[in-house]
């Protein structure tokens, strides 16, 4: 039996008589447009682990820093409704890298197929943007990220959810870049228009073949990310899963696409068929029966 | 309207009365606490785990309450006339059973104060399978109780008010059956966003097509189980052909479900998976064993000519259901986490105290209603 799944729902589709309608909603094609729009670029091998995005994020968005046990150091475990990026510690044998997480602004992000109310929306800048006025707290985003990326206001009474923004704000006001990128010291982060960003990633790779992984992830994974990563250590050491190089949503709002035009059209005519073919009854022709 | 009124008169109130009420009552004041003082401090919700068990609980009530959308297609449709007398009470469980999952939801929401958002039309995002749900579910909502009101107008001043719900039962039948075709398939739609998150053995394209399935045979086994239970517990005659007619109805659903669940499984490749001697290779065949074998040996043997037959068999199937939608929504789901999730005692307690409302309200709407057969001795 060498027949794969795609095949056999096929066939399992075609016996069950589905009537493929043609797709009324066309998908944007977002990744040219992307390669216009600002990104950012983190070299791993750089990154001393600083923790100066942290703050910085910290000191633009006013979010409260996460100290230790003993009260001393901002040190935030994981990302949080008040840590929207932190540096990570990976340690292996005879190696180690750090890590910066964030949200990494995809160019077909999944969370925004999901959002019932256009909360989240990708922007012609670049981000990944949140409206609070839309939001009904459904935290179908935060199925919906393959990134585990954004996070809910547990403790409020009446929640948002919280991710990094790129600083979308910063950004569209003309101030500046992501303000972590600003204030990254060693030069680790920085920020610019995607396509740049590229380009710079593999010139490094290319100029320093043994001190990286021949491989930029967010170029092409999950359809592409407008956060770019460069590591000296294989990235699923550093939680970088393999996601392919197909957006997330494809397969949801292709279905959408078939299913919901599919029922309300082809519905009616199926159950009139069904009426037609049993011509049972003439008992219920009043309700309640 | 005289039995209305003798509703809660206290002779006619069953034993089970007080307890479900104080279970009920307990649970809208803590439905209350919880929307006062947020998530937090009321759920064991976290980052890890966003969803908790009202999600679980939501996607395993919403097949059961689709027996009002198999028998409602069953009867109308197909024309089967002996379907007639489940019909009402199958109608009038689905619309509690959807009021219980609608209560759920809005608990569940974090901002609920603007709920409404759903429905706003600059908001709707129509490739978002949750918002396909949301509008499916309020429109089957509104659809149910126009079909619920004829029954509880019966013979009051307002039954001709109504008179064009009856003229137009076919199109209001047809479209909460339309309806439910769509939401109950967008259930699994749901996930297909999850592509990486989702355990592979229950991660499939065809999730929406198996979760439709899944309602069709769900719903009919609880059709059977109430059938035997409530006509029994109300001494009326069963009919056993038509007992036999929805255990039947239930094995070609069932049939077709394990047909696209094992190919599904054999296409992908994952047979291996289920072979492997982990938890997820257990729950799975545990799945595939209580739900779907065991209900296909009762319902394509003898067994199901046997009085008790479909009722064993919707039981197990509904057991498989759970398994099923608890999976999905929660042990496969699961993020990486230190931290394992468990309900809080609040989440339970107005879990359990909002059925037992649906169940309170259930027998007094059967005392108060023509929602059964009458009896054979009563009939004049």
């Amino acid at each position: 039996m060498s027949i794969n799944r795609r095949d056999f729902l096929k066939v399992a589709g075609v016996a069950a008589g589905s009537a493929l309608l043609p797709n009324l909603t066309v998908r944007a094609a977002p990744a040219a447009a992307a390669d216009e729009s600002i990104g950012m670029l983190y070299d791993a091998t750089i990154c001393v682990g600083c923790n100066a995005c942290t703050n910085a994020c910290r000191d633009w968005n006013g979010t409260d820093p996460e100290p230790d046990e003993r009260g001393t150091y901002d040190a935030p475990k994981e990302l949080s409704a008040d840590t929207w990026t932190m540096i990570q510690l990976y340690q292996g044998e005879g190696e180690y890298s750090f890590v910066k997480r964030q949200c990494m602004h995809c160019i077909d992000p999944a969370c925004v197929s999901g959002c019932p109310v256009q909360a989240l929306e990708k922007t012609a800048d670049g981000p990944v943007t949140y409206d609070a006025e839309r939001c009904i707290g459904c935290r179908y985003c935060m199925y919906a990220c393959p990134f585990h990326v954004p996070r809910f206001e547990w403790d409020a009474v009446i929640p948002v959810i919280a991710k990094c923004t790129l600083c979308a704000d910063r950004l569209s006001q003309g101030i500046g870049g992501p303000n972590c990128a600003e204030w990254c010291p060693t030069g680790a982060l920085v920020w610019g228009k995607r396509a740049n960003l590229v380009a710079e990633a593999e010139s490094r790779i290319a100029a320093e073949p043994d001190r990286y992984v021949d491989y930029i992830y967010g170029k092409e994974d999950a359809g592409g990310t407008s956060v770019l990563y460069l590591s000296g250590v294989s990235f699923d050491k550093i939680g970088f899963e393999n996601l392919g190089a197909r957006p997330i949503p494809e397969l949801s709002e292709g279905t959408a696409n078939i299913v919901l035009p599919g029922i309300i059209l082809g519905g009616p005519i199926v159950l009139g068929l069904i009426r037609w073919v049993a011509k049972r009854g003439g008992w219920e022709e009043s309700w309640p029966v | 309207m005289a039995s209305l009124t003798g509703m809660f008169r206290k002779n006619t109130l069953p034993r089970s009365f007080w307890p479900l009420a104080a279970l009920t009552l307990l649970a809208v004041g803590l439905s209350i606490y919880r929307l006062v003082v947020g998530l937090g401090p009321t759920t064991n919700m976290s980052d890890h785990y966003p969803w908790g068990i009202w999600i679980t609980v939501d996607l395993f009530l919403i097949p059961i309450a689709g027996a009002a959308f198999t028998v409602s297609l069953i009867s109308f449709f197909f024309g089967y006339e002996d379907y007639r007398t489940v019909l009402r009470p199958a109608v009038v469980a689905g619309f509690l059973g959807y009021a219980v999952v609608g209560i759920l939801l809005f608990l569940d929401i974090g901002r609920w104060p603007q709920f409404y958002n759903i429905f706003a039309p600059g908001y709707i995002n129509l490739h978002s399978f949750l918002e396909e749900i949301s509008l499916c579910v309020t429109l089957y909502v509104i659809i149910l109780t126009l079909e619920v009101l004829p029954i509880f107008l019966e013979r009051t001043k307002w039954e001709k008010n109504i008179r064009w719900i009856e003229r137009g039962i076919y199109i209001v039948a047809g479209t909460g059956i339309l309806l439910s075709t769509l939401h109950q398939s967008s259930l699994g739609s749901m996930f297909l966003l999850m592509t990486h998150k989702l355990h592979p053995l229950w991660y499939t394209p065809a999730l929406p097509v198996l979760f439709f399935l899944q309602a069709g045979y769900t719903g009919l086994g609880a059709t059977a189980i109430a059938i035997t239970l409530i006509w029994r517990s109300k001494g009326l005659p069963v009919n056993r052909l038509l007992v036999r007619r929805i255990g039947q109805a239930m094995g070609i659903n069932l049939l077709l479900y394990v047909f696209l669940k094992i190919g599904d499984w054999m296409g992908a490749g994952e047979i291996p998976l289920l072979l492997k001697p982990d938890a997820f290779g257990w729950i799975a065949w545990l799945e595939l064993g209580i739900g779907i074998l065991v209900p296909l040996a009762i319902l394509f043997t003898r067994f199901v000519r046997h009085s008790q037959g479909p009722f064993w068999a919707g039981v197990f199937a509904i057991m498989g259901t759970f398994i099923n939608r608890l999976v999905i929504t929660w042990v496969g789901l699961a993020e990486p986490s230190p931290l394992p999730y468990f309900p809080s005692w609040i989440e339970i307690l107005i879990t359990v105290g909002l059925v037992a409302g649906a169940f309170l309200v259930y027998d007094r709407i059967i005392y108060a209603f023509r929602l059964l057969p009458e009896k054979p001795e009563t009939r004049q």
